[in-house]
């Protein structure tokens, strides 16, 4: 998960995304700006000295926001901002107890439209594949889409909400029975009932473009339509499937939304989309979007992937016997100047106990000093072969480098 | 290969019968029964418990699921709901002892005391009438509840009423009425479409 997490990061500093760090714990006033009623009942709330009520953040985009509009708010934008962190919900969910869960995400403030959109997209595709992921598919969808099919079907004030709600549970047995009361029956009522099925290539564009009549869904298809070929720029082209049934939090994008699925994972693994009402709430009116990776779910994903845990991810164990420890913590400490993963054991150990020693700690190379200015290496592929201690630094450094993250991670049970 | 997960029970006997109608899959009540799971026409057909066919479906152990809109008011998740699959049809009721004083919401105590395997569903639904409610949780034999005066009343599903008139209980209340549902798997319908949308259609129009 740490693996993920790190190499995601990397990729967004690639991208020029600067790391800001946001409360864990936030003014429940603050977070109440950008939640509905459900979201805030789900956070942890503790009261403060002075009586004024906190909640541990359940998602980060809220903190970056009050970020940019407060402590950045002289900061040109746009801005391009990352972050990493743990998030909390009282609500346990059906498949584990915990309760915290830990995200990564970035967010692109200020700016608006399809390019903007386009560029978030790839960049989180670009941090599913950098974390490892070989198999992946980002569905791209716009939430005006759907707001504007129901301006268009003209559906009754009081059958609204239930719409709304019914869609929001993906219930679509109740809209059907919600939808037969409306007196008109039009090609965008079709069009709502086969919403899980409006789903594909370029071509869908051109579908829905067909059935639908009003200009809040044809805004939204021509949006859609640049950010495909844009993500065709950015060599996405196969990984990418519209989607206009996308449905998530109406009352919280405004604009395109995106999903990422791994292979054989029930849930999404990063979720993101265009959010431009949140940042005048908190007084500094700018478009924005962003995405975020739920790290547990692509941690596990990667664990079920990935053969066995990763084995070396030392570079070198350094074991000694009698006078051999002080050439022992130099030879570590060079090998680390030179930017190489080096352990230095704690007790004294045989040759032949040190080999064994390396696999426990599990290491690329081991070597072994005695005190004779000549150490004994073994690498992992290869015989025990003696060469001058001060000759070991540079035949390891030639080498290529241990990889993965930390011991444990790979395989789940650790080493 | 696509999997929908069955549930065992009353609406056992439907789902095969959907699924054959279907042209999905022909397999019979004992074979199932006997191997829980099943892989014919690269469909994979696994049998689970009622209650654990939403659980199945939203994790992605199966892209699709028969399950009682029942089990879905106490597990609503991440899934879709796609089609009623007409059958299974059942009511879920408030019943009272047929000596009971108490008969419709009017008459309720201030708080009601209810017995019952459906607690999510009743608290929602006794929430909206806003009556204050205890319910206490119970696994079978509800029926027995009110007439040790365990509880005042009843939240379960009926077919007939013929257990609820054999136990001398009537009903004062519907809650809801259930039939068996199609549920998917959210990812399932994005990352395999086609097969899955199939699939749909067959069993849409087999009803």
């Amino acid at each position: 998960m740490r693996a993920t997490q790190e190499s995601a990061l990397a990729e967004m500093r690639r991208w020029g995304y600067r790391y800001v760090i946001t409360p864990t714990l936030e003014s429940l006033d603050v977070l109440a700006l950008g939640l509905d009623a459900g979201e805030l009942r789900r956070l942890f709330k503790l009261t403060d000295a002075d009586g004024s009520l906190l909640a541990l953040v359940g998602e980060r985009t809220i903190p970056v926001a009050r970020l940019v509009a407060g402590r950045l708010r002289a900061a040109p934008l746009p801005l391009r901002l990352c972050y990493a962190g743990p998030v909390l919900t009282t609500d346990s969910g059906r498949f584990t107890r915990r309760r915290e869960a830990y995200q990564v995400g970035a967010e692109l403030i200020g700016a608006s439209g399809p390019v903007a959109d386009a560029e978030v997209i790839a960049m989180a595709v670009r941090c599913l594949d950098a974390a490892g992921l070989r198999q992946y598919q980002v569905d791209v969808g716009h939430s005006e889409f759907f707001q504007g099919l129901l301006d268009g079907i003209a559906l009754p004030a009081d059958l609204k909400p239930g719409v709304k709600a019914a869609l929001a549970r993906r219930d679509f047995v109740a809209l059907e029975a919600l939808l037969d009361e409306t007196p008109l029956r039009s090609a965008e009522h079709e069009l709502l009932l086969r919403f899980p099925a409006l789903r594909g290539g370029p071509e869908i564009l051109d579908a829905g473009g067909k059935l639908v009549r009003n200009r809040r869904s044809e805004r939204a298809l021509s949006e859609l339509a640049r950010v495909h070929e844009l993500l065709g720029a950015h060599g996405l082209g196969q990984a990418v499937a519209l989607d206009l049934g996308a449905i998530r939090d109406f009352d919280y994008y405004t604009g395109v939304i995106f999903e990422g699925y791994g292979p054989d994972v029930g849930r999404p693994l990063a979720q993101g989309g265009r959010y431009d009402a949140l940042l005048a709430r908190f007084g500094r009116e700018a478009p924005a979007t962003g995405f975020m990776i739920h790290l547990d779910r692509t941690g596990e994903l990667m664990r079920r992937t990935t053969e066995g845990p990763e084995l070396t991810w030392l570079d070198a164990a350094i074991a000694w016997t009698s006078s051999g420890l002080e050439d022992a913590i130099r030879l570590a400490a060079s090998l680390r100047m030179f930017g190489m993963r080096a352990v230095v054991d704690t007790q004294p150990r045989s040759l032949a106990a040190a080999l064994a020693w390396r696999e426990a700690v599990g290491a690329r190379h081991l070597l072994h000093l005695a005190g004779s200015g000549r150490a004994a290496w073994a690498a992992a592929d290869r015989g025990v072969r003696r060469l001058p201690t001060d000759r070991v630094v540079e035949q390891l450094a030639t080498l290529p480098r241990a990889v993965g993250g930390v011991p444990g991670e790979a395989g789940g049970g650790g080493l | 290969m696509i999997s929908i997960a069955i549930p065992t029970g009353v609406l056992l006997e439907g789902s095969l019968d959907l699924l054959r109608r279907a042209g999905a899959a022909d397999l019979d009540q004992e074979e199932i029964g006997r191997k829980l799971l099943v892989e014919k026409n690269s469909l994979r057909v696994v049998l689970v418990k009622p209650a654990d066919v939403p659980a199945y479906v939203d994790h992605g152990s199966a892209d699709l699921g028969f399950a009682g809109k029942d089990q879905l008011w106490e597990s609503p998740g991440g899934h879709y709901e796609l089609l009623d699959l007409g059958f299974g049809g059942c009511r879920l009721i408030v019943a009272v002892r047929e000596a009971s004083p108490l008969n419709g919401p009017e008459t309720w105590p201030p708080t009601l005391r209810v017995g019952t395997k459906y607690a999510r569903a009743t608290s929602e639904y006794m929430a909206g009438l806003g009556q204050p409610v205890e319910i206490v949780r119970l696994h079978g034999s509800v029926e027995l509840a009110p007439l040790v005066g365990l509880v005042d009343a009843v939240v379960d599903l009926t077919q007939t009423g013929r257990t609820l008139r054999e136990n001398r209980l009537r009903v004062v209340a519907e809650v809801g009425h259930s039939t068996a549902r199609l549920i998917a798997n959210q990812a399932s319908l994005k990352t395999r479409t086609l097969s899955v949308q199939q699939l749909v259609t067959r069993i849409r129009e087999a009803l």
